[in-house]
């Protein structure tokens, strides 16, 4: 055995076995959230259902892959993030309804938005609860037709899709 | 004397790294979050990463805390420790402030660690894991033990 700072061959060959096996260990724990977030379809689900309440009405989860449909179909994004992040860049067309400001805007969003348009609510992703919120609450307010896209702003971003900037009107 | 530093370090390290693991293994969606924040990897591949990575910190804190395969462990957490450094020193060139995502993942509200807090304590465990290498090495070469 050499002294040396440097690692002997079995030691390093050691070190490569335990990466990939726990790796193959995580793996095979999270195979279904690693291969969602692959193939663009939601990774957290959504609350379902609860025994309490089986009339309050809860938001439909939509996947990435289905979104162009339903924006084409004539869907409006809404952005539940903070003002600032909405103002550096949001997906195309979306109309920002911060969840901590819902209370002092909802009146000037339920006067713009009829309650028959269809709604998808974004917000960051990774199980980010906003838009989940935010949904409730527009389904409470008498939206009839209100989905959350969990994968939210970081998916759309990272898949290279176009972005806008700056205030709403 | 060298041996009382030499378990203290490796129990340190294993303390740390079994602790890392076990926060951001049991909310792997959350740790993604916090992956995607540092804005290196493209979305998926977040999920990849918090699927993964915490498995091989607590297989390393637990060889670790056992004293078998010490130097493998060290090894691998040297690897490790020298990503997040970059990371972060990434972050600080990018001017982005975002919590290091080092321990708690979705502790929204709490203290966060900013990237200059947690550079300094990787640089901490890069001494301990350094300090553990150098002492296994002499024990190893005395001993022919591993």
């Amino acid at each position: 055995m050499s002294n040396s700072l440097w690692p002997p061959r079995r030691v390093l060959l050691e070190a490569v076995v335990l990466v990939t096996f726990a790796a193959a260990a995580g793996m095979s724990l999270n195979y279904s959230m690693v291969m969602n977030a692959f193939s663009g379809r939601n990774v957290v689900s959504l609350p379902q259902k609860t025994a309490q309440s089986p009339e309050e009405k809860l938001p439909v989860p939509v996947d990435y892959e289905e979104l162009d449909e339903l924006l084409a179909a004539g869907a409006l994004l809404v952005d539940a993030r903070d003002r600032n992040l909405y103002n550096d860049a949001h997906l195309p067309g979306a109309l920002p309804l911060p969840l901590g400001e819902v209370d002092a805007r909802l009146d000037d969003f339920g006067k713009r938005v009829p309650r028959d348009t269809p709604l998808i609510i974004y917000c960051n992703g990774f199980g980010c609860p906003d838009s989940f919120d935010l949904g409730v609450r527009l389904l409470a307010e008498g939206y009839q037709q209100v989905q959350v896209y969990e994968g939210g702003f970081p998916e759309w971003r990272d898949r290279g899709r176009q972005l806008e900037s700056g205030g709403s009107q | 004397m060298k041996k009382l530093l030499y378990h203290l370090c490796r129990l340190g390290l294993a303390a740390v790294f079994l602790y890392a693991g076990y926060v951001k293994g049991s909310d792997p969606v959350a740790f993604a979050g916090q992956v995607a924040a540092y804005q290196i990897l493209p979305y998926a591949f977040n999920y990849l990463v918090a699927a993964t990575l915490p498995f091989v910190e607590l297989l390393c804190g637990g060889l670790l805390l056992l004293n078998q395969r010490v130097r493998p462990a060290l090894l691998v957490i040297f690897g490790l420790n020298s990503v997040f450094m970059l990371a972060l020193f990434s972050l600080l060139l990018r001017g982005l402030d975002i919590d290091c995502g080092c321990f708690h993942p979705g502790a929204e509200g709490e203290a966060t660690t900013s990237p200059q807090m947690a550079l300094l304590r990787d640089a901490g465990l890069m001494l301990m894991i350094a300090v553990a290498w150098v002492l296994r090495q002499q024990q190893a070469g005395e001993s022919l033990d591993d």
